[in-house]
């Protein structure tokens, strides 16, 4: 009995230290306030989880690091060009944001797709893909390894998946030699990314494009 | 007398008025609810030129007493059709590959962006916004429609909201 009791308490001090640690520990009074203003995302300013040293190549064939996420506020969207459904969707909210925002005459951010399947997404692909939902779109690609590094702090989670005849099959996120024809499951949130290149604030799925502008403006007036 | 023959022709001019009346409120039925299946607003979602799979979408409603199920679609120009639905579980958004859809009686299925579709996987070239997809749909009742479904952006509610330019 006893034994049981210590093993909740465990768990319950386990599952509070790594919400803390996940979700933030970042408590001055101006962003508490902002907090409880945000309608459609969540604040994830974590000074104790910066984003690691990643290197990656964006459509045009230049390299995509750290620096590129800094000096300007950016969304970041991590998907994959083969996706039928979630993907498109994602990216035509963000071109309608794009348009709100506009519109509204507040700062547009950077919109960056980076893809979880670099194997099939390449540079030149990404790059017809992207312009067609808006010319100021941003596809990014590159190593594996150095996306699923840069996944993590984000707390972005994705698998490989494939059909035997009906049946789906979960390959995790490394891919057997040879399968070709796969999917891939993954979380869906739109992430904003401050001028100094650190996650800032995530928007959960489903996306309303005019309450997030909204958001947006509340964390621009913020700052 | 010739008020008997006036009445006469006025009869006959009501029944012929009425009859062609049923004729063509038979015809209008015969297009929309002589099959047991309607499907309203059929239409793909406008991808890049590039685009390895296309979502198409519609609202299938049954007209009959009896749960339906889709079971195949079809369309000419794609290496293969699917059934497929979004499915969110906790943040993961999965796509789930769908032996059938189901419809149920005198209701209907809405299949939408991060819902229920039809997957169009493969396609010899990507149509364009406006351009038409014939796709066929078998049911289990060994009913097959074929619908013309048009490219477009988004779902005609974000059209009215969404300022083109």
């Amino acid at each position: 009995m006893l034994k049981k009791i210590a093993l909740v308490f465990v768990l319950a001090v386990v599952t509070l230290l790594s919400l803390l640690f996940y979700y933030g520990t970042d408590s001055t009074p101006n962003n508490q306030a902002l907090k409880k203003q945000l309608k459609v995302s969540k604040l994830l300013v974590n000074p104790n989880r910066p984003l690691p040293q990643f290197s990656l190549i964006d459509h045009n064939g230049v390299v995509f690091d750290n620096d590129r996420l800094k000096n300007q506020w950016s969304l970041v969207f991590f998907g994959y060009t083969h996706c039928p459904d979630v993907c498109p969707t994602g990216l035509m909210d963000m071109a309608m944001l794009e348009q709100v925002l506009e519109n509204e005459k507040i700062q547009v951010p950077k919109v960056v797709f980076i893809t979880l399947d670099p194997k099939r997404d390449t540079p030149a692909l990404l790059k017809t893909y992207l312009t067609h939902f808006s010319e100021d779109f941003l596809g990014v690609s590159g190593d594996t390894n150095q996306v699923n590094q840069l996944i993590r702090p984000f707390g972005t989670f994705y698998e490989f998946v494939m059909y035997s005849g009906d049946k789906q099959v979960v390959l995790g996120q490394s891919l057997p030699e040879g399968v070709e024809d796969y999917h891939v499951n993954h979380t869906a949130w739109i992430y904003l990314i401050s001028p100094d290149g650190e996650i800032f604030a995530g928007f959960p799925t489903p996306h309303k494009p005019k309450d997030m502008a909204k958001d947006i403006q509340l964390i621009f007036n913020h700052q | 007398m010739f008020n008997k023959f006036k009445f006469f022709l006025t009869a006959i001019a009501t029944l012929l008025a009425f009859n062609s009346a049923i004729a063509m409120g038979h015809k209008h039925s015969t297009n929309h609810h002589h099959d047991g299946v309607t499907i309203d607003d059929p239409w793909v979602r406008s991808a890049p030129p590039n685009a390895p799979a296309l979502g198409a979408f519609m609202n299938i409603v049954n007209n009959t007493h009896q749960a339906l199920k889709l079971i195949k679609a079809d369309a000419d120009g794609y290496d293969r059709i699917e059934l497929h639905r979004t499915q969110q579980v906790g943040d993961l958004m999965k796509m789930v590959k769908q032996a059938f859809m189901p419809i149920p009686a005198m209701d209907s299925l809405l299949l939408k962006p991060g819902s229920w579709h039809v997957m169009l996987i493969g396609p010899d070239s990507v149509p364009k916004e406006g351009e038409k997809v014939r796709i066929s749909l078998y049911f289990d009742n060994g009913e097959k429609q074929t619908v013309s479904a048009v490219v477009r952006k988004g779902q005609k509610m974000m059209h009215h909201n969404h300022n083109h330019h």
